[in-house]
């Protein structure tokens, strides 16, 4: 509870459209997520969390409000420096599509490294390969993999940078009970083993539950922030805020 | 169904417009050649009606066949103008001459330049006969006088009281312009320029004194034209032809546009080229389409579509796609005929005047054909589509289900290339002429291109490890993603640099060709012309006076001139018209090494005055050798037979098929001016110091006629390749913009395919600048897949062409220098036609890309 800050976010806020057609996805929101905390951001759809985290991985600009990440104000940066931030800072797990068709496992997870012009660290590489249960794929290509070995490498394609911070998006939503698991226990054990700040969105309770802490939202704002539960509660929590 | 098929193809503005381009461009080409040449067509009848306007009959020199220089048989005596006076029915009879000179432009050279329209020289007319209508001035009457056509008047900003200088083959003289006049209606004879003065100085200046070309005749009235024709024919006798003045001028207008049509055939085929390019294009474009709406149309047939109505509805879309784009490429072609003009006014061929004449049948042939293409090269695309299954999931990236044939593709390509290369050896080398020829090699080619381009999925992948792999470890990752891209559909990458490849295919075909014409030309001077100096006409090919090389032949340093001559024969029993050189047997030997075959030196010595020496080539593929006697029948009619005496190998035709001796030619065939003129030297003489001494006498007395060194011979010999092949590369480059359009077209289509995976990339972190890159790169790899593959061909299609010409003196050289720029090149034009799909690429929205919904 006392770690810093990485990411904070004051007051943003998101405006689509304009006049009487326009829609804030987000109308003021205030929140910050310590280091080495792994964080599910929660709500009902159209609540705003993906515009949120967009927001926050630099993939979007808010209307007004600012947000800082690693001591950076975002706001301040032009499309080609938050590239190189997205780049160098940042991990990204999606829902589905996050792979190059044309590239092997072990291509895909170093593929921010390459963009960079930089070579990976041999050991390390190794070792998450190994800790997301693929050196025997290594080479393959995502068609011949299935959905949840292609989430897993999107997941050591996020950890390989050893960013300030991961943002996953609904990384569980395209795969059955048991793929998902696994992919939360190994978010679970980046934040526990390597101190990565991790940031989910969902709408799985049971997703959540495997987090340290939720944000949920409603309709653009927080309207609640609390450590996270057994899924149970979790599920309680949702409907009280509904 | 047709109308969901429209809306789409409007929704989708750019790709089709890219896809029609091709159809639009071919079309223009054939619209505009057509519309070109009906002009020029036109042009020319009405030049010829007004020459033979008031003209009942017209009596000219005997043409038994045309030459391939357009050269005219010799004039006659004028003896016999007289005699038609006699014939009765004949009101009114005049001779003309009418025949090529010199008339000295403002910058001091020949009017139009040395290769351009030519200079003619006649004298006025008498009414009826008179077809100059003097816009200033009148008809000249002294012998200092000339009129000038109105279209060079103007050009030179002459008019009357201007000096003007003009000659025949001899030097030229100072005449005061009195006239300026257009021919009827035309400012000009299509560009060429005249010169009026009266007859006797224009049979003075050219040479023809008591001579003339022609017979004007207007008939007594009463008397019908046609019935006075046999009676002057009966007069006059058999050196001379005798017909109505309309016939006169449709046999005119035809001869003349003989020439045309070579160039018309030569000018379609260019379009056809673009068009065959342009299929491609369209086959391609279709099948990524219709890949990308296959959801759209697995839910038509799930609805209940047939799939005949899905067939129509592709096959209709291609038809108003091609109607469309051949409508729009008809009426370029006439910005196109204008263009074409320039092209041909930058080589020298000026045509003046306008009007443009739109045939129907230009009208027909480019909607049908354009829209013909179109829905051909539709075809397999469309049947695909009929095989997508009512339910189809959707994926990323969706191919079109492949046809019952698509394993065997490559067989079948390398079938059907082995079927082109079959049709073009048998065309070749089956020892056949005329059509046997050209409608073979015409399907051999395109069945090479169709092979090849079938073939060439195979080669994808190699190709593109080749050029790909210097990218990727230059620029990383961004060249490994280009490289993995271009090869993941390799039948759509072929099919895409297949386009290319036969633009190519044909530019490099054309280079290598015309540099082994260079140095077969160079080599066979080398070989043959031991002549320090040469003597030759200005343009490189016309005739010069023979008294110019007896002159030189008598200066300090010079051994001896041997002059050699040509014109042209018919022989009985053997087709053909036959190149008929005159040589000099005493001197030929000091300036000329000949290659005997059969025979030897002392064979010259036995020509005299039946007696002819024959190229080996023309001895075996005519069956006539040594011994054998040839009977032959020159332009104007007349028969002589000789005896062959020897053979020898013909280098590039400095010799002709047949060689005669001077004397027999001037005999026979009336030819009394010079070729060329090889002087060769005494030992210890300097080249430059004769050569300067002869242009020195050139220059004053025969200025058409120019000396060159040996090496300056080789210049003039070998300029006209480099002229024909700029004129060449002018118009293939039609077709390689035709094929740089469909990269730019696959590409911005594959670019929307991957949009989810572009959005990924930005996402982890990659650049817009590294984008462009991968797209870039990638239409880089497809351009050299088929610029690779098109040089290849061409250096195949060189070779074999170049086979059956090895017996006249043909040796391939291959501009390895030159074919590397092509390649360079190319590699250029893929970044150039990936600047808009990168742009597209980078400018992609990350979250739209990432389709949140």
């Amino acid at each position: 509870m006392n770690a810093p800050l990485l990411v904070s976010a004051v007051d943003v806020r998101r405006r689509y459209g304009e006049g009487d057609a326009a829609v804030d996805a987000l109308d003021g929101v205030t929140v910050g997520f310590p280091e080495g905390r792994f964080t599910a951001i929660m709500g009902p759809s159209g609540s705003g969390k993906s515009t949120l985290m967009h927001i926050l991985a630099g993939l979007d600009r808010p209307t007004s409000g600012s947000v800082v990440v690693d001591g950076v104000e975002l706001g301040s940066l032009d499309d080609k420096k938050l590239t190189q931030l997205r780049r160098d800072k940042f991990g990204f797990i999606f829902q589905f599509f996050n792979l190059l068709p044309v590239l092997t496992a072990e291509e895909n997870i170093t593929l921010p490294l390459k963009i960079a012009g930089k070579k990976p660290d041999k050991e390390w590489l190794d070792e998450l390969i190994a800790a997301v249960g693929l050196s025997d794929r290594r080479s393959h290509r995502p068609s011949q993999l299935s959905g949840g070995q292609q989430q897993r490498v999107a997941v050591a394609r996020a950890l390989l940078t050893k960013p300030a911070v991961v943002f996953a998006d609904e990384p569980t939503g395209n795969l059955d009970s048991k793929a998902g698991d696994e992919v939360l226990q190994m978010l679970r054990r980046a934040a526990d083993d390597y101190g990565q700040t991790v940031v989910m969105v969902t709408h799985d309770p049971h997703a959540a539950a495997v987090a340290d802490h939720i944000v949920v939202l409603v309709d653009g704002k927080v309207v609640r922030e609390t450590p996270a539960g057994a899924a149970d509660e979790v599920v309680e929590l949702m409907k009280a805020v509904a | 169904m047709l109308a969901i098929s429209l809306r789409g193809m409007a929704a989708r503005k750019l790709r089709t417009i890219l896809t029609a381009i091709a159809v639009v461009l071919g079309v223009a080409l054939i619209s505009g050649t057509y519309i070109l040449t009906d002009t020029i067509d036109r042009q020319f009848d009405s030049i010829f009606q007004t020459a033979t306007k008031g003209v009942d009959v017209s009596v000219t020199s005997k043409k038994e066949f045309n030459t391939d220089n357009g050269t005219n048989p010799p004039a006659f005596a004028q003896g016999l103008v007289d005699q038609t006076r006699r014939v009765p029915g004949v009101q009114k009879a005049e001779g003309g001459v009418f025949d090529n000179g010199t008339i000295v432009g403002n910058n001091g050279k020949k009017v139009n330049g040395n290769n351009g329209a030519p200079n003619f020289i006649t004298n006025p007319r008498q009414t009826p006969f008179d077809p100059f209508r003097y816009v200033s001035g009148h008809a000249p009457t002294a012998n200092n006088e000339i009129a000038i056509d109105s279209f060079t008047a103007k050009k030179q900003h002459w008019h009357v009281g201007s000096t003007v200088r003009v000659g025949g083959e001899g030097p030229t003289q100072p005449y005061t312009v009195v006239g300026v006049a257009k021919f009827g209606d035309a400012s000009s004879l299509a560009g060429a320029a005249i010169a009026v003065m009266p007859l006797d100085q224009a049979q003075r200046v050219l040479d023809k004194v008591g001579r003339v070309d022609d017979i004007s005749i207007q008939a007594a009235p009463g008397v019908s034209a046609d019935a006075l024709v046999p009676k002057v024919q009966q007069t006059l006798g058999n050196s001379v032809t005798v017909r109505t003045g309309a016939d006169q001028a449709k046999q005119d207008a035809k001869d003349t546009k003989q020439g045309l049509s070579f160039i018309k055939t030569l000018l379609l085929v260019f379009a056809g080229v673009a068009l065959f390019v342009g299929a491609f294009m369209i086959f391609n474009s279709f099948s990524i389409t219709i890949a990308q709406r296959t959801r759209e149309l697995s839910m038509l047939r799930t609805v209940g579509a047939s799939r005949r109505q899905v067939l129509g509805s592709v096959l209709g879309e291609a038809t108003v796609m091609g109607f469309v784009a051949a409508t729009i490429g008809l009426f370029l072609g006439i910005a196109l005929a204008g263009g074409l003009k320039a092209l041909f006014k930058a080589v020298g061929a000026d045509i003046p005047g306008g009007g443009t004449v739109l045939q129907s049948r230009t009208i027909i042939v480019s909607l049908l054909v354009g829209t013909l293409v179109t829905v051909v090269a539709s075809l397999s695309p469309a049947i695909r589509a009929t095989r997508i299954q009512p339910i189809e999931g959707v994926r990323e990236g969706a191919v079109l289900p492949p046809t019952r044939f698509s394993r065997l593709k490559t067989p079948i390509g390398g079938v059907t290339l082995a079927l082109g290369v079959g049709l073009m050896a048998l065309a070749l080398f089956g020892g056949n002429t005329g059509s046997a020829v050209w409608l073979p090699l015409l399907f051999g080619v395109i069945f090479v291109f169709i092979g090849t381009a079938m073939f060439s999925s195979r080669l994808v992948r190699p190709i593109a490890s080749l050029v790909g792999r210097p990218i990727e470890s230059l620029r990383g990752v961004t060249g490994q993603l280009a490289r993995e891209n271009a090869t993941r559909n390799t039948s759509r990458t072929a099919s895409t640099a297949a386009a290319l490849m036969i633009g190519l295919a044909l530019v490099s075909g054309v280079t290598i060709f015309a540099a082994g014409l260079r140095h077969s030309v160079n080599s066979a001077i080398d070989k043959s012309v031991h002549a320090g100096v040469v003597v030759e006409n200005k343009d490189g090919w016309s005739n010069i006076p023979a008294a110019a090389g007896q002159q030189i032949g008598k200066l300090n340093g010079v051994d001896a001139a041997s002059p050699i001559r040509r014109s042209q024969a018919q022989v009985a029993g053997v087709s053909g018209t036959p190149d008929v050189t005159g040589i000099d047997p005493g001197t030929l030997r000091g300036v000329y090494n000949i290659e005997w075959k059969k025979g030897g030196d002392q064979s010259l010595q036995t020509l005299d005055g039946d007696g002819a020496l024959v190229s080996d080539s023309w001895s075996k593929s005519k069956g006539r050798g040594v011994g054998d006697k040839i009977a032959i029948t020159t332009q104007n009619g007349k028969h002589a037979t000789f005896t062959i005496k020897g053979t020898y190998k013909n280098n590039v035709h400095f010799l002709g098929d047949i060689s005669v001796t001077n004397e027999t030619l001037a005999e026979v065939a009336q030819v009394t001016q010079d070729e060329y003129v090889f002087v060769g030297l005494k030992p210890g003489a300097n080249a430059g110091a004769v050569k300067a001494q002869a242009a020195q006498i050139l220059d004053r007395q025969y200025p058409t006629a120019e000396a060159v060194t040996k090496s300056g011979f080789k210049k003039e010999q070998t300029k006209w390749i480099g002229q024909i092949s700029a004129f060449f590369y002018v118009l293939l480059s039609l077709s390689v913009i035709v094929s740089l359009f469909g990269i730019v077209n696959t590409l911005v289509l594959a670019i929307y395919e991957r949009t989810r995976e572009l959005g990924l990339l930005r996402a982890v972190g990659t650049s817009r600048r590294q984008v462009k890159r991968i797209v870039r790169y990638e239409s880089v790899i497809t351009a050299m897949i088929g610029a690779i593959c098109g040089t290849v061909l061409g250096v195949f299609f060189a070779v074999i062409l170049s086979r059956p010409l090895a017996s006249e003196g043909f040796e391939l050289s291959f501009p390895v220098g030159t074919l590397v720029i092509l390649l360079i090149l190319a590699g250029l034009a893929g970044v150039l036609a990936a600047i808009t799909p990168a742009r597209r690429a980078a400018k992609l929205n990350v979250l739209e890309a990432l389709a949140y919904e």
